[in-house]
């Protein structure tokens, strides 16, 4: 090869790299602090809005933005779930709604697939999950927790064709449950709340085998469709209640196996979010005390399960 | 790809003028007969399809009706995806085939590895990583960029080596005779090689741009609610997968075919040169 054609091949294989490494360069993970940052805002805030707020951190990036932007997986009634038009409605999304409300911003939504969101390392796509995420340690160690907003049961239910109807009845059997949930964690042996919230709940039927989907609702949508690899679905109650009122072929079996608390969670990687849940706190005291929680569950479940199970 | 004796010899001889027409007829007779069995066969098979599945009883076609203008709210984006990654595959592709034909050998084994790697790891594993494990690094890519970079990036490494072939199918001996014509190096590269490898990767390109439809699904994974992405979750959360996932395929079917009779008139256009008499 004779030196100017070389010379293309040069620059060409530069422009490459500069093109690969380029992209990022452009976005640093999280704004840079900027000095002028909590200065009163003259606009009309509601009471419920902090009035001052770290510089650089979750709360301040969200007031500067005026909006919150926040993640849903809309696969998920009657929590989440799309609409024809492209918006969405559920428990979950009312309860988002009401924070940004609280805050005086509007709700952006972003709908990555749950474990993206479960995985931690966000880089500030989104601003928070208020996704019925449930607090276990091992979450802990990449997201920051809210208190919780509301408790559900975890429901089995076999399909109508497996007969089974209790929970001994499922053991040595296969259970399908969605990624990156606590109920494939159960099923393994590994949930654990941790010692200040029930630590281990009780264990899984005996020589149960987890299959995994990408959402809960997939499996009761293999038993619709005629596939029966599986005999057991490890949900939350609520979903097993919306999937028998669907009209698919399964029965709930025995009682609910344990209950979670479910918490709006924060990136451990991202601004820090110490004011924001520390403001979110009272906030979902707030909710909880003034019934506006139990309302929405209610209207969205049929039955108010935002009452902590330990207390009551 | 060099034409000498394409032209049939004998044709334009009077002698045998009504012999050629005769035949000529009677091979039009049977490309229509043809034509019309085809026709025939694709009824007969697609309509019995439609047929078996809607006896199934699965299909609410008023469910279809209702969500049908959402869903197809989400082809603008499965499109848009698809142009501007094939854009920026055309880029890497072109920067990765004279990486690969340079005689330097660093640029040789950067462009070799980036084929290597891009094409020995799963196009979903590249998404992800692109997406989910490269914000570790501290370089966040909102999800439209990453899905569009994993794509391009992806198809840029397949391309790479079609432009190559492209580049190399040229003759040697044409080089040597630009060579000896005068030509510099970059004149025979731009005059004889480029003209000639462009109408051999046109068509490639506009295979490859039909993959990328179907592949663009993929970036349903990140969030993008493009085509699959609107089916997949409406599916899920009506428990309607059947008639959703059938809906989609569908689409992607009928939007593969358009780009399909493009790509074909594309093909007869940059082979007109090569086209026998």
């Amino acid at each position: 090869m004779n030196p100017p054609f070389r010379l293309v091949a040069m620059v060409a294989t530069t422009i490459m790299l500069a093109a690969c490494t380029g992209q990022g360069a452009g976005s640093s993970p999280t704004a840079p602090a900027v000095a002028t940052a909590t200065a009163g805002t003259p606009t009309v805030v509601p009471t419920a809005a902090p009035a001052t707020a770290i510089t650089g951190g979750l709360l301040d990036k969200i007031l500067k933005a005026k909006k919150l932007v926040v993640s849903t997986d809309p696969a998920y009634p009657p929590q989440s779930e799309i609409q024809k038009d492209g918006t969405y409605k559920g428990f979950d999304i009312d309860v988002a709604n009401e924070i940004a409300k609280r805050l005086g911003v509007t709700v952006q939504w972003e709908t990555p697939a749950w474990e993206a969101i479960t995985a931690g390392g966000w880089g500030g796509r989104w601003d928070i999950s208020v996704g019925s995420m449930t607090i276990t340690p091992d979450r802990l160690k990449v997201v920051t927790f809210s208190v919780p907003y509301y408790y559900t049961p975890a429901q089995m239910a076999a399909s109508t064709k497996s007969r089974i109807t209790t929970l001994d009845g499922l053991a040595g059997k296969t259970v399908c449950v969605g990624e990156s949930t606590t109920y494939y964690q159960w099923l393994t042996g590994t949930l654990d709340f941790g010692p200040s919230a029930g630590g281990k709940p009780p264990a899984a039927p005996a020589g149960v085998k987890a299959v995994t989907l990408p959402t809960d609702r997939d499996c009761a949508v293999q038993w619709q469709s005629g596939r029966h690899d599986f005999e057991g679905w490890l949900s939350s109650d609520t979903t097993v209640a919306q999937a028998i009122k669907d009209g698919l072929p399964l029965v709930k079996v025995g009682n609910p196996v344990y209950s979670e608390p479910l918490a709006v969670a924060t990136d451990k990687s991202g601004p820090d979010p110490s004011d924001f849940l520390t403001w979110l706190d009272t906030q979902i005291a707030a909710l909880h005390a003034d019934g506006t929680l139990s309302a929405l569950s209610v209207k969205w479940f049929g039955a108010d399960i935002t009452k902590d199970p330990s207390k009551t | 790809m060099i034409q000498y004796g394409t032209q049939q010899p004998g044709v334009e001889s009077a002698g045998i003028g009504p012999v050629v027409d005769a035949l000529g007829r009677a091979r039009r007779r049977a490309s229509l007969r043809f034509t019309l069995l085809f026709v025939l066969t694709w009824i007969i098979l697609v309509g019995g399809l439609g047929l078996a599945i809607a006896s199934t009883g699965n299909v609410h076609l008023e469910f279809i009706a209702e969500y049908a203008p959402f869903f197809l709210g989400g082809v603008p984006m499965t499109i848009f995806v698809s142009v501007v990654s094939i854009f920026f595959a055309v880029i890497f592709a072109l920067i990765g085939a004279l990486g690969r034909i340079s005689i330097i050998a660093p640029i040789y084994a950067i462009a070799t590895l980036y084929v290597s790697i891009v094409r020995g790891t799963p196009l979903i594993v590249q998404i992800f990583f692109i997406y989910s494990a490269l914000p570790q690094f501290g370089i966040v890519l909102p999800a439209l960029v990453a899905g569009i970079f994993a794509l391009s990036f992806n198809y840029g490494a397949y391309m790479t080596e079609i432009f190559r072939a492209g580049i190399q199918a040229i003759p040697r001996s044409q080089l040597e005779a630009a060579s000896a014509l005068g030509m510099s190096d970059w004149q025979r590269m731009r005059r004889i090689v480029l003209p000639q490898a462009v109408r051999i990767v046109i068509p490639a390109i506009g295979n490859e741009f039909i993959a990328m439809i179907k592949d663009s699904a993929l970036v349903s994974f990140v969030g993008l609610q493009e085509l699959f992405w609107r089916t997949r979750t409406v599916g899920s959360a009506q428990f309607r997968s059947f008639e959703t996932l059938l809906f989609a395929a569908i689409v992607y079917w009928l939007l593969t075919i358009v780009f399909s009779l493009f790509q074909e008139r594309l093909e007869r256009r940059m082979a007109a040169s090569d086209r026998r008499v």
